[in-house]
């Protein structure tokens, strides 16, 4: 089977600042694999395990992208190897711009059978990159995936809805997008970080996937940290029966309102 | 100015189209087959297919789109509902804003980014607007001021692909409403063992409250229902009380629970993040604090 993964970098969002203002500062915010992508890249490494093939990591987004380490370090989760369509005009994409980018990306490296998504990307969570690739690229599409099995040119999946629990089946080339607890991310072995350096990866411009145009269909106003609800902050410290005495007291007075 | 409703759940249906109303009194509702009911100024009515899934009537539904031309398209935010979307959007060449907290004046709208980091205001510039829209963001006064005008039928469109379904089973109902509950105690990996949720049990039962969680209890310890955990990629609530006990309070957890009236915790670490968002709480062992606590309470 022919596997690709695709995944979003982000910024490591424990390193986001939020500055006086509100705004955001991403400055020390290093570059990193989506959370959600996590569980599509290891999806796509069982699956090669179990039935052989081919697996391919896919990433689209700004030159930073193409970043020794990262590369790395998605290369050690399993995919044999990486392309990326590193670009500066590829910055704050939307899903359309994404989709659309992805796709051109896909249709340049070839035959496929199967297309990996997480549920969403952890910076922006818009859950809309799967779905709208998947029709772009005229294969059936499957979101909330919580497990995968295939058998001669065929997959079968569960998927877990709110209320209800379905399995279908789906002819291969298709694009599936998976939960975040569908199975438990890898970690890589310092082996497989060795090895990931001498796995292939390749970086192509937005002129090599043939884009020639990216208009957005989406216009951001501002982004800015919410107002924060001011708290008392009373805290006991210590767990001796009289501070614990003195938490129920506190707790007590607000209870009974 | 027209606005189109798409809902899978009744309650949905009836609240969008009651608070699309509040926007415009032009509310169009597209319905497939017989199970919901709906007051709108015009249904748009695509019969029930044999064996179909929602997700067959995806083209059916970008087809009248196209046609109508709404302006806005307002859609419940279900999983399925999240795929079609996506599908039509990639159809029309526009896309969708999923999970909308707050829908002002031209459509522009705000969801929580970056794990509830911060709050992004978007507007689409792509033709129709599509946005998804959960309960209780759209104001509505009375549902019956509408009323329905006309009822037309669309022609189904056989879709190009069509999953084939084997199974198919009802989830066991999780029995708890965190939403409408007035107290909720949320538990986090401070909680040792699961045979500790006894204890859990007891104090929420002696403060009438429910039990919530963070993620890994129920994604990776699964000790509770993936649906009562609380944060950006779970339940956002309000209540009145909420009592975070062994939670050490990262972003994607308190956006969930930030809104609470008041909030409450016990973590054994002094410089646990929750305690910065906390009105009240204490530096301790849970397991020293709780059986103090239902002792109290109880
Ligand atoms: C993209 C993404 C989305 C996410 N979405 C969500 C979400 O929607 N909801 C969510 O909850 N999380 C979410 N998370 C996970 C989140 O980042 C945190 O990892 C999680 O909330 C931490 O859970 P916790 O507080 O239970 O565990 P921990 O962070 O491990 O905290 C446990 C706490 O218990 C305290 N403790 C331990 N023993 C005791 C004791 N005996 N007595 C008292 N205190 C004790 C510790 O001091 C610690 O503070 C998401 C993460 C990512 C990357």
């Amino acid at each position: 089977m022919k596997i690709i993964t695709c995944i979003k970098v982000v910024p490591e969002e424990q390193d986001i600042v939020i500055k006086a203002d509100g705004e955001l500062s991403f400055d020390r915010a290093k570059p990193t694999i989506s959370a959600y992508d996590l569980n599509a890249v290891e999806a796509g490494a069982q699956l090669l395990e179990e039935c052989g093939g081919d697996f391919i990591a896919l990433s689209v987004g700004s030159g930073g992208i193409d970043n020794p380490k990262l590369k790395k370090n998605i290369l050690s989760r399993g995919p044999e190897s990486l392309v990326m369509v590193a670009d500066d005009r590829l910055k704050d994409l939307d899903t359309h711009q994404t989709a659309k980018v992805l796709k051109a990306a896909i249709e340049k490296v070839g035959e496929y059978d199967l297309i990996l998504c997480g549920e969403g990307s952890s910076d922006l969570y818009a859950q809309q990159v799967g779905p709208q690739l998947g029709q772009l690229l005229n294969v059936p599409t499957i979101n909330s995936v919580s497990k995968i099995t295939q058998s001669d040119g065929k997959i079968v999946v569960q998927r877990t809805l709110e209320n209800e629990v379905e399995t279908l089946e789906s002819v291969l080339p298709a694009l599936v997008i998976v939960t975040s607890d569908i199975n438990l991310p890898r970690i890589a072995t310092m082996s497989h970080v060795l090895a990931a350096g001498k796995k292939p990866a390749t970086v192509w411009t937005l002129e090599d996937i043939g884009v020639l145009e990216l208009f957005n269909t989406i216009e951001v106003i501002d982004t800015r940290a919410p107002q924060q609800v001011e708290r008392k902050q009373d805290i006991v410290e210590g767990d001796t029966d009289e501070a614990i005495q003195e938490f129920i007291t506190k707790l007590s007075t607000v209870l009974a309102k | 100015m027209r606005i189109m409703v798409l809902a899978e759940t009744q309650k949905a249906l009836t609240e969008l189209c009651a608070g699309a109303s509040q926007i415009s009194p032009q509310v169009e509702a597209v319905i497939i087959g017989d199970q919901l009911k709906v007051v709108a100024d015009t249904i748009w009515y695509i019969p029930a297919q044999e064996y179909a899934m929602l997700e067959d009537y995806t083209e059916s539904i970008a087809a009248l789109i196209k046609q109508e031309k709404p302006e806005l398209i307002i859609v419940e935010p279900t999983k399925r509902y999240k795929l079609i979307a996506g599908r039509i959007a990639a159809m029309l060449g526009t896309t969708v804003i999923t999970d909308v907290l707050e829908l002002e004046k031209d459509f522009v709208a705000k969801r929580m980014v970056y794990g509830g980091t911060a709050i992004r205001t978007e507007k689409v510039v792509s033709g129709s607007t599509i946005v998804m829209v959960g309960s209780g963001v759209l104001q509505s006064k009375s549902v019956t001021e509408v009323t329905v005008r006309e009822e037309r039928p669309v022609q189904f469109i056989e879709p190009k692909i069509r999953l084939k379904r084997i199974a198919r089973e009802e989830k066991e109902r999780v029995a708890v409403d965190l939403p409408g509950a007035k107290v909720v105690v949320g538990i986090g990996r401070g909680i040792a063992e699961q045979k500790d949720l006894e204890m859990i049990k007891q104090l929420a039962l002696a403060l009438k409250g429910e039990i919530g969680c963070t993620r890994p209890i129920a994604e990776a310890e699964k000790w509770m229902p993936k649906e009562t955990y609380l944060g950006v990629s779970g339940l956002i609530i309000a209540p009145e009380v909420y009592i975070a006990i062994g939670i050490s309070g990262q972003i994607q957890h308190t956006v969930g629970i930030n809104r609470s009236k008041l909030i409450v915790s016990i973590n054994k670490e002094k410089s646990a993040p929750i305690f910065k968002q906390s009105d009240y709480g204490i530096v301790g062992d849970l397991y020293k604090v709780l059986p103090a606590l239902i002792k109290h309470f109880g």
